[in-house]
């Protein structure tokens, strides 16, 4: 019974507290946001760096945040879009330049889709979530008493994520948003590991979908 | 005596059993089996038969180095998956060929025989960096319908997969590989008429057309 109710203290302990995470998100705006009724905005993932991958969960993290029907932001699952307009963008094949759109939309299958799925804002993240530095150790031990771990463990995770903004059907770059966010995680283990872990990437995420709802509304609506 | 042989053979088979076992504990072993979205664009005036062989839609990669563990990777189903949906979409009319080169069917303008050439991969603790890495390198074959060859070009492709986070290295690796399969789908597609013996295989053809219809109007 005793055993009991220290693990579930120590459980509660455990998704009660997390880590600290710092989140500095930037905007560059060109233009205001003009999203309407029925106009769809598509989330997608850079991965054409050879050392870092934009990660697919950060992604499908900040669509599922922003996609809100009410407030008139209609988000298409990445995974969905990339099949409906296969090959045209894949890592190899993607625009790098929105003056590159001109040249994906003399197809007429291609122009066909895109307007079929009311794209007007098409969001390019790039960036990742990284280990920078950690430290301590952590041991733990069975015999014939029990088993047990003891020490401390310690770790920094940055995020740098930038994502552009470009206006599908204006064809042209609306802005850029930043988000920075730095976090750091404790495990210390007194028999056993209590991890306090910093959501850096999800903090990062709900900062730059926040910011990205502001930006793509008309200014009226956006407050709402 | 009998009975001493008896030991001697359980000890054997027992020692063949460990032998086995410790040979296999090393080896992975990994299917792929992914399916592709059809590409949207314009299909070249084609009629094109596609001859995947034995070979090719049964292809394993197989490697036992002495600074790897020993990998068998299946990636035949998938590739077949791949090229038949991009080769069914590329052109007006593809027909999937059972046999090359003999029975082909009549009215044939090319037809394309791919070839996997080389698989590469790597795993994140030999480059230090937290992804796997996957190349895929096609020779791809054009004849006309009289055998002869009317071009011959290389596809590479490339995939990676984040992270073994929460993976097993199969997964990871299968992962990668559906990646690189996308990508040599993207070539493919998209490089074709950059091809120049096709892209005037493709000139051609449109101008024989226009002509036929011009001809057809008169």
């Amino acid at each position: 019974m005793k055993f009991l109710s220290v693990f579930f203290s120590v459980s509660v302990l455990t998704l009660l507290s997390s880590g600290c995470t710092t989140v500095v998100i930037d905007e560059y705006r060109r233009s205001t946001g003009e999203l309407a009724m029925g106009d769809s905005v598509v989330i997608l993932g850079r991965r054409h760096s050879s050392d870092y991958e934009t990660e697919p969960d950060l992604i499908d993290c900040v669509g599922k945040t922003l996609h809100n029907p009410k407030a008139g932001v209609n988000v298409i699952p990445e995974r969905q879009f990339v099949d409906a307009l296969y090959p045209w963008f894949e890592p190899r094949t993607a625009p790098m330049h929105i003056k590159s759109l001109d040249r994906l939309m003399d197809i007429p299958d291609v122009r066909d889709r895109m307007e079929k799925y009311g794209v007007k804002y098409i969001v390019w993240i790039d960036g990742s979530t990284e280990t920078t530095s950690s430290a301590g150790s952590i041991g733990c031990s069975i015999g014939t008493a029990g088993a047990g771990c003891f020490g401390f463990g310690t770790w920094d995770k940055e995020s740098d994520y930038e994502a552009s903004v470009w206006d599908f059907r204006d064809q042209e770059l609306s802005g850029k948003i930043s988000a920075d966010a730095q976090g750091t995680s404790y495990m210390p283990a007194i028999v056993v590991p209590i991890p306090l872990i910093a959501r850096v990437q999800n903090n990062a995420c709900k900062g730059m979908a926040a910011q990205l709802q502001e930006f793509l509304l008309p200014p009226q609506s956006a407050s709402r | 005596m009998n009975r001493m042989f008896n030991g001697i053979g359980a000890l054997r088979k027992l020692t063949l059993f460990a032998t086995a076992i410790l040979m296999t504990a090393c080896a992975h072993t990994v299917s792929v089996d992914g399916e592709f979205p059809a590409p949207v664009g314009n299909p070249h005036p084609l009629t094109v038969g596609v001859y995947l062989s034995d070979d090719f839609s049964d292809f394993t990669y197989s490697e036992n180095r002495d600074d790897r563990d020993e990998w068998n990777i299946n990636t035949g189903r998938a590739q077949k998956n791949l090229f038949e949906t991009v080769l069914g979409s590329m052109f007006t009319e593809t027909i999937n060929l059972a046999q090359y080169p003999t029975n082909l069917p009549k009215g044939l303008d090319l037809v394309i025989v791919p070839e996997v050439r080389e698989l590469q991969f790597t795993m994140p603790r030999e480059t230090r960096v937290n992804i796997f890495e996957v190349w895929i390198k096609y020779d791809m074959h054009a004849y006309n319908q009289q055998g002869d060859a009317v071009a011959e070009w290389v596809i590479t492709a490339y995939g990676k997969t984040p992270t073994a986070f929460l993976k097993s290295q199969e997964a990871a690796l299968a992962q990668a590989i559906n990646v690189a399969l996308r990508d040599a789908g993207a070539t493919l597609y998209t490089g074709f008429e950059r091809v120049p013996e096709l892209q005037a295989f493709i000139d051609n053809k449109q101008r024989a057309l226009s002509m036929k219809q011009t001809g057809g109007n008169e």
